[in-house]
């Protein structure tokens, strides 16, 4: 073999080695290492499921669906995927804030909105807004 | 592109297993990339197919203890596929099923997310299809995968139990969460050379298998769309493969 086709094998395995220890960082953080604040957000948030997204009115749905899939995301990001205006999904996003299914935080000068899944899940930025 | 598909039902033994997995191979061998997840996770059954005991069960990966890569197992060579065949498969022990069923709704929430960053990690692997194989009804791991894919292939059997249950299914789930859909009409009664309906609840129907007694007795040790590919059953999955190229 080739070293230079070695050299990428390491590289390749020394990347899969990373993410897999993120991932075991990531569970421990989840097992009951979250801040004061970050437990008041669990609680006070309800887990938004498939259950509770069928149960959501339907201008509500598509948002929510997508949050789910990308976010966090901002109102700009969740509006290029379902194609409606940013102030529509803003709309949406902050009635989602006020159902307690979602949940929003500023990053300098961008607004965030994102479910408790992204929190728990593997998204540190979420997890930094609120330490 | 990637593209996911599911495999559901509204009541159990409509032979959605059977159909995922001639489907996959029949992906696979015209080089396809492609991906079987058993996510029937109360009724397992791939890993009896397919004789295999793996490192690590797509339960692991719901749980956050493994990648979804860590799952798969490529049978590319054991169905000389020209394209990769990867199964991951669900853990048929009773004590991970007991486990399962007491899982709670932040668990269900968090293995949603999760199938949903599957799409995302399989596309990097540059995989071409990837199908669910689900369990029936209303469970919420079914549910979940409705919701993780594009396309959503119901397969009925004709009694009117399975006919109601499956409109609700169409009204109250996959219209809901915007997917496209399709009915498949499997071990039909009639003669569906005679009695070919075009759709039903809105949705078309893009197959209808007759009952074939020799098709549970020979899946048993054979994968038909493989070794018998002038079988009616074959047949009908390549037309279902071929609506489904034409939806992507």
């Amino acid at each position: 073999m080739l070293e230079s086709q070695m050299i990428y094998q390491i590289v390749d395995s020394l990347e899969e080695m990373n993410s897999k220890l993120n991932r075991v960082i990531e569970l421990l953080e989840c097992n009951g290492s979250h801040s004061v604040e970050d437990k008041a957000f669990f609680s006070e948030t309800e887990t938004l499921d498939v259950i509770k997204l069928l149960s959501l009115p339907d201008h509500l749905r598509r948002t929510a669906t997508t949050l789910f899939e990308i976010g966090p995301a901002t109102a700009d990001e969740i509006a290029r995927k379902t194609s409606k205006e940013r102030a529509v999904e803003s709309n949406y996003l902050n009635q989602l804030v006020r159902m307690k299914h979602v949940k929003k935080y500023r990053e300098g000068r961008k607004v965030y909105f994102c479910t408790n899944e992204s929190i728990k899940s593997s998204n540190s930025n979420c997890n930094i807004a609120f330490k | 592109m990637t593209i996911t598909v599911a495999i559901h039902s509204s009541k159990g033994g409509t032979g959605k297993t059977s159909i995922a997995v001639n489907l996959a191979v029949a992906f696979a061998s015209e080089g396809l990339d492609t991906c079987l997840i058993d996510m029937d996770l109360r009724g397992p059954s791939l890993c009896t197919i397919f004789k295999q005991t793996p490192r690590f069960w797509i339960n692991d990966f719901l749980s956050g203890k493994c990648t979804i890569n860590d799952t798969l197992n490529d049978m590319k060579k054991k169905v000389k596929s020209s394209g990769h065949l990867y199964l991951s498969y669900s853990n048929p022990d009773i004590t991970q099923i007991r486990e399962l069923v007491g899982k709670d709704r932040a668990w269900q929430a968090s293995a949603l997310k999760a199938l949903m960053n599957v799409k995302k990690d399989l596309a990097q692997k540059d995989i071409d299809i990837i199908m669910i194989d689900t369990s029936p009804g209303m469970e919420y791991e079914s549910i979940n995968a409705v919701a993780a894919s594009d396309i959503v292939l119901v397969v009925q059997n004709d009694t009117d139990a399975c006919n109601y249950c499956t409109e609700q299914l169409i009204n109250g789930v996959y219209s809901l969460l915007d997917k496209k859909y399709a009915i498949i009409d499997n071990m039909c009664h009639f003669n569906c050379l005679e009695n070919i309906e075009n759709s039903r609840y809105g949705a078309a129907i893009i197959a209808s298998i007759p009952c074939m007694c020799d098709v549970p007795m020979r899946s048993k040790k054979e994968i038909l769309v493989l070794t018998d590919p002038e079988h009616q059953f074959s047949k009908s999955i390549l037309r279902i493969k071929h609506w489904i190229e034409k939806m992507q």
